[in-house]
């Protein structure tokens, strides 16, 4: 191997040019990729990273212009090349793989032709040749049956099988760069390990250096060898990734850091610690350090003089930070903890799932209605309870019936079977235009995207005044004014938002409103939807503490649902483990996280990346892709992927759903298993002793 | 005293300038394309403060050379028109004569751009109109027929004679033609004079009204229609939107042409089939402002009542007015403040009938777009009703392809008229609508082509500016 990089990045900077103004998006960024490395690009959104991944590919758009520096590619700098050179070395050279893996293939050709044309325009081999390539590479990314894969059309893959087509189509021409941008963040967590694990193992068998840009620093810490931090436009950390993880000397780092959840993080004794302050706009970045004003380590006069530059950590390889002073500050300092609170007591029973069953049928011919009707299950059985100022979380990937479950509850749907009972009153069959006001002012909902949880169209004040009238609260207009004005504090926006259309808020502040929205009506059980999945790492922190505090304040029940594992054992009390409708395990947070498992909470455990170097977890890919809620298994749900199916014998997997049998109290677990077999298992994550 | 020529005494300097300039211009562009082909790759540099530095070499100035010549043409139209204001027709000729009528029309366009563009930060939307230079031509000429509507129609300005007034001799003049002293206060038939010795540029201006009247009021009834009946079928799915969608196709499938015919036969109006289809349509608006403030007010019964009472009373009254007609099988209210002419009230219901399914269409298109969306969901859970639901979570935020559709349709509204006047259906024979006029000089084409040409050229320029502005404001709203 030789020592010259594959890709030179050096003194980047890229900006956008508006009527207005020219927007720095890229300042004074370097890095540098050496043959089969794998360099982590990690920051929040809007901090420059995919800017730089197009700037590698030489595709800005028409508005967006490398303004300094050189980048260089095997040497050569990509800056200078005229378009057909860069023609031959996109897609050849250099390949990307995107986000949305259904945006990056062409819905109208089969998936066989658009692989066969990367060699083909490529290299110009010929038809067969390419055809041989794609069998080949098909086979590699480890899809079932490549001939058959090569016939179909794009929309008759599921999501993890067409992001590994577009792997596959990045891999034919064997590049030596892949540039992957936040490639999992669309597929659910087992699919998104098992196509991590394909990353790796390709970039070791082809030797192909990556470029790997993501927001997870799990997902870096697992796959990539050295990692780079960036903020607001600039590389503020680089280094190995043990060096970064276990060392870091950059305040945004440490703070990004502490504000994710790790195992050993609890909500009452050692709580997360946000950052404080808002990501500046590219065209609002304070002078000096563009961390400053959120850094623990501020000092005036110092850190806001004038341009910050990277400097060397001593005694490391190739670490280096942007920070003025990493040499004085304390970095094993433990962190100033904040308060940490009493853990309430859960009251008594408000809410009672009482064998709840929800089936939808769904028509074969939808226009008239004709054809064979099929029941899609898509709640089965749902028992549980949940008491006053407990927190239920419920755990489970795309299609396991989550948000049915909370269709039915809110009201949205009715229960097919079974029943809901609120404080002893059956609400299972009631819709909501039949609830009386309370009830429904009692259940409330706050919604994941926060983009599309407020109206566009109506002042943030307004849609909570709305609530409160639709509520009952208040008689007059000032008293509902002044009650949403509260309801403001309560959530920590100032008051003046209350006249800001929500295009004027961030991210984290909209899914603020919407949190107090939902307690307008001085909600007793709310249901959380992934309310922080789609907000930045460091928001993340302080909205799951916001909705803490108000539970903990209001002694609500809070219902929460998401598939991050690691932000569920911080919060929950009890956790309910749910898959295709069914719920699998149910126990409390310390019952579900240590063995015995269901087979199905082991691997999510083992998938969900962690961004610990002294974590040491057992490695458990799912095959294959959740099984379609229209067409479920027969026998188990989960049989189809479990890898403990043989110990309980195959025949009763395929044939009967399992019994729900109780482990210790209050833990059910819904699986053949013998007792033996559960006794045997050994813990997911082992955190290495220090 | 002689015939206006059409730059009358400037015509010695301006006459070659503006054929030496446009030349020039159609040259340039020619160069520039051919230069364009063999010109190579060029990569944009920038300055160190962060602007584009222009090409150097000879091709950047190729690439220059049009605008500047096109800036030059900008400047001698500009420095004609001023000129023009002051001598007027006596020594600017048949141009002079009709920048100087449309003087307080100038006014108004520059005092409206002034302001607008003074305070575009402000103004939503429509401020983000001045962004474009697309949508800023567009409104410039859309504003243009809508000020020429209001002073003709209001103040009886711009117009140099009556429209229906005929002289006698001036059958078919030329444009330019003087007008016998003892006729009238003004000495010349701009345009000419029509196959009716009418003067042409005054049916043109006249003309703008009766577009300008029906036009847009068509299409916002056929909004309303489209709204009313696109929100349900597309919140509700099912049965409903089966049967709403089906009967929007079948009216879509039918041709239009055939169904305006049927309209406007004496034996269909007989029936009173026009003015039925007007009570179901004209109900709409009313319908669609009901459930409106219903559903905003539900919570408060009384101000929910007293707002009711207070909108719909009045538009009770004029649905009444306007449905009720005497000697029509809908004559049953006593309070019968006025008639539509029956004309004009069958080509009314007409293009609401044949608009109303396509917009019908893209509401329920938006609906099911928009319905999916978090804020909805939230506003089920807290138990609004569909109605709120509809029309003011999913409805403000259908807004943006709306407004543009509807700029879109009012020129297909006026084209629409158009044709209708072409065919001579719905309105009286006399009426100056531009299409009823280029339907009249459509006759003698071949010998006098000056009575068609100015109505043709106030429609196009009309139905090419609300493109315009469509194209602007869809550009504009993509960009926030």
């Amino acid at each position: 191997m030789t020592n010259q990089p594959i890709l030179e990045i050096d003194r980047l900077s890229i900006s956008f040019f508006t009527r207005l103004r020219e927007i720095p998006a890229v300042m004074d960024f370097s890095a540098r990729v050496m043959p089969g490395e794998a360099l982590g690009l990690v920051g929040e959104s809007g901090c420059g990273k995919s800017t730089v991944a197009l700037g590698v590919m030489q595709d800005l758009g028409t508005n967006g212009r490398i303004v300094g520096g050189a980048i260089r590619f095997k040497g050569r700098d990509l800056g200078q090349m005229d378009p057909d050179e860069l023609r031959a070395i996109r897609g050849r050279e250099i390949a990307m793989i995107y986000q949305e893996p259904m945006a990056s293939l062409n819905p109208a050709m089969r998936i066989g032709r658009q692989l066969m044309e990367v060699p083909m325009i490529h290299e110009g081999v010929s038809r067969a040749e390419a055809r041989a390539r794609a069998l080949d590479v098909v086979a590699d990314v480890k899809l079932p049956d490549p001939e058959r894969i090569l016939r179909a059309y794009p929309h008759q893959l599921s999501g993890g099988q067409q992001q590994r087509i577009v792997i596959a189509m990045a891999l034919m021409s064997k590049p030596s760069l892949l540039i992957l941008d936040e490639p999992t963040t669309a597929l659910d967590v087992t699919v998104e390990a098992a196509v991590v694990d394909l990353v790796k193992d390709l970039g070791k068998k082809y030797g192909t250096s990556m470029l790997f840009i993501s927001h997870n620093l799990g997902l870096v810490l697992e796959t990539c060898d050295r990692i780079c931090v960036m903020y607001s436009g600039e590389a503020v950390e680089r280094g190995s990734i043990g060096d970064v993880f276990d060392r870091m000397r950059h305040p945004y780092t440490q703070a990004l850091f502490r504000s994710i959840p790790l195992p050993g993080a609890d909500k009452t004794t050692r709580p997360l610690v946000a950052i404080p302050g808002n990501f500046p706009l590219p065209h609002e970045r304070p002078p000096g350090c563009n961390f400053g004003p959120r850094c623990d380590y501020f000092e005036a006069g110092r850190c806001d003089a004038g341009p910050v530059h990277m400097a060397p950590v001593p005694g490391d390889d190739r670490h280096e930070s942007r920070c003025l002073r990493f040499g004085e500050i304390d970095w094993d300092a433990p962190p100033v903890a904040a308060q940490s609170t009493r853990e309430t007591e859960p009251g008594k029973v408000v809410l009672k799932m009482d064998a709840l069953k929800k089936y939808y049928e769904v028509a074969a011919n939808a226009l008239f209605g004709g054809g064979e009707k099929r029941v899609v299950k898509a709640n089965e059985t749902l028992s549980f309870e949940a008491r006053e100022g407990e927190t239920l979380a419920i755990v489970g990937e795309s299609g396991c019936g989550k948000s049915t479950f909370a269709k039915v509850l809110m009201g949205l749907e009715t229960a097919t079977e079974g029943d809901i009972l609120l404080d002893n009153t059956s609400i299972g069959a009631t819709p909501i235009q039949d609830r009386d006001t309370r009830t429904v002012a009692d259940i409330q909902m706050v919604f994941q995207n926060p983009f599309d949880t407020l109206n566009p169209s109506m002042t943030v004040g307004r849609q909570i005044t709305r609530a409160l009238e639709v509520f009952g609260i208040g008689r007059t207009d000032p008293e509902r004014r002044e009650k949403m004005r509260a309801l403001l504090d309560l959530v920590k926006l100032p008051r003046e938002f209350a006249d800001r259309m929500p295009r004027q808020l961030s991210g984290g502040q909209k899914q603020r409103v919407g949190i107090a929205r939902a307690f307008a009506g001085g909600a007793r059980i709310v249901v959380a939807d992934e309310p922080v999945s789609a907000l930045d790492v460091s928001v993340q922190a302080a909205v799951t503490d916001l909705l803490m505090e108000i539970q903990r304040e209001e002694k609500t029940t809070l219902l929460f649902i998401s598939h991050d594992l690691s932000i569920v054992r911080y919060l929950s009390d009890r956790v309910m483990v749910m898959y295709l409708g069914h719920v699998v395990e149910l126990g409390t947070t310390e019952q579900v996280f240590s063995p015995p498992y269901h087979p199905y909470t082991e691997a999510l455990l083992s998938a969900v990346p962690i961004a610990d170097t002294q974590v040491q977890k057992q490695h458990i890919v799912l095959e294959g892709d959740i099984p379609s809620a229209m067409d479920p298994p027969s026998g188990c749900p989960f049989q189809t992927r479990c890898h403990w199916k043989n110990r309980a014998g195959k025949s009763l997997c395929e044939s009967e759903v399992p019994p729900v049998r109780t482990l210790a109290d209050g833990h059910q677990v819904k699986c053949h298993l013998s007792e033996a077999d559960f006794a045997a298992m050994e813990p997911v994550i082992k955190i290495a002793a220090e | 005293m002689d015939s206006l020529t059409w730059l009358g005494a400037l015509a010695p300097f301006f006459g070659p300038a503006f054929g030496i300039g446009a030349a020039a211009l159609g040259l340039a562009l020619v160069v520039q394309f051919i230069a364009g082909v063999f010109a190579p790759h060029h990569k944009p540099q920038t300055r160190d403060d962060g602007t584009l530095r222009q090409r150097a070499d000879i091709f950047g100035r190729l690439d220059r050379l049009p605008g500047l010549i096109f800036a030059g043409l900008v400047a001698l139209m500009l420095a004609f028109a001023g000129i023009s204001l002051v001598v007027g027709h006596e020594s600017g000729g048949i141009m002079g004569g009709m920048i100087q009528r449309f003087l307080p029309v100038w006014i108004a366009l520059i005092a409206t751009f002034g302001l607008s563009i003074r305070f575009k930060r402000r103004l939503g939307l429509y401020g983000k109109l001045f962004d474009s230079t697309i949508g800023m031509i567009g409104f410039g000429l859309v504003m243009f027929w809508v000020f020429t509507a209001l002073f003709v129609g209001l103040f009886d300005l711009i117009g140099t004679h009556d429209p229906l007034a005929q002289v006698s001799g001036l059958k078919n003049a030329p444009p330019g033609v003087p007008v016998p002293a003892d006729e009238a206060a003004f000495p010349t038939y701009l345009l000419g004079g029509d196959n009716l010795a009418r003067d042409i540029f005054s049916r043109m201006v006249e003309g703008s009204v009766v577009v300008m009247m029906i036009a847009p009021l068509a299409t916002l009834f056929a909004f309303m229609v489209g709204i009313t009946l696109g929100l349900p079928a597309g919140y509700y799915g099912g049965t409903l939107d089966t049967v709403l969608s089906f009967a929007a196709n079948l009216i879509l499938a039918f041709p239009v042409i055939l169904l305006f015919y049927l309209l406007v036969t004496p034996e269909i109006i007989a029936t009173g089939l026009p003015t039925f289809m007007a009570m179901v349509l004209f109900v709409f608006p009313l319908v669609f402002l009901g459930v409106l403030i219903h559903a905003r007010f539900r919570n408060r019964a009384g101000q929910s009542r007293a707002i009711l009472a207070l909108v719909l009373g009045p538009l009770v009254l004029l649905y009444l007015s306007v449905v009720n007609q005497a000697g029509t099988p809908v004559d049953f209210w006593p309070l019968d403040f006025f008639d539509i002419p029956g004309g004009i009230l069958v080509v009314f219901v007409a293009v609401v009938f044949v608009n109303s399914p396509t917009v019908f269409r893209i509401v329920r298109g938006l609906t099911l777009d928009i319905k999916t969306r978090d804020y909805v969901a939230a506003a089920q859970t807290r138990g609004e009703r569909p109605w709120y639901i509809m029309l003011w979570e999913i409805l403000p935020n259908a807004r943006g392809p709306l407004i543009v559709d509807f700029c879109l349709r009012i020129g297909y509204t006026t084209i629409l008229l158009g044709t209708l006047g072409f065919f001579g259906l719905g309105l009286p024979p006399e009426s100056p609508d531009w299409g009823s006029t280029i339907n009249e000089g459509r006759k003698l084409l071949m010998i006098y082509a000056h009575p068609a040409l100015p109505p043709a050229l106030a429609l196009l320029s009309l139905v090419l500016g609300l493109n315009l502005m469509a194209d602007g404001l869809r550009e504009e709203s993509l960009k926030d």
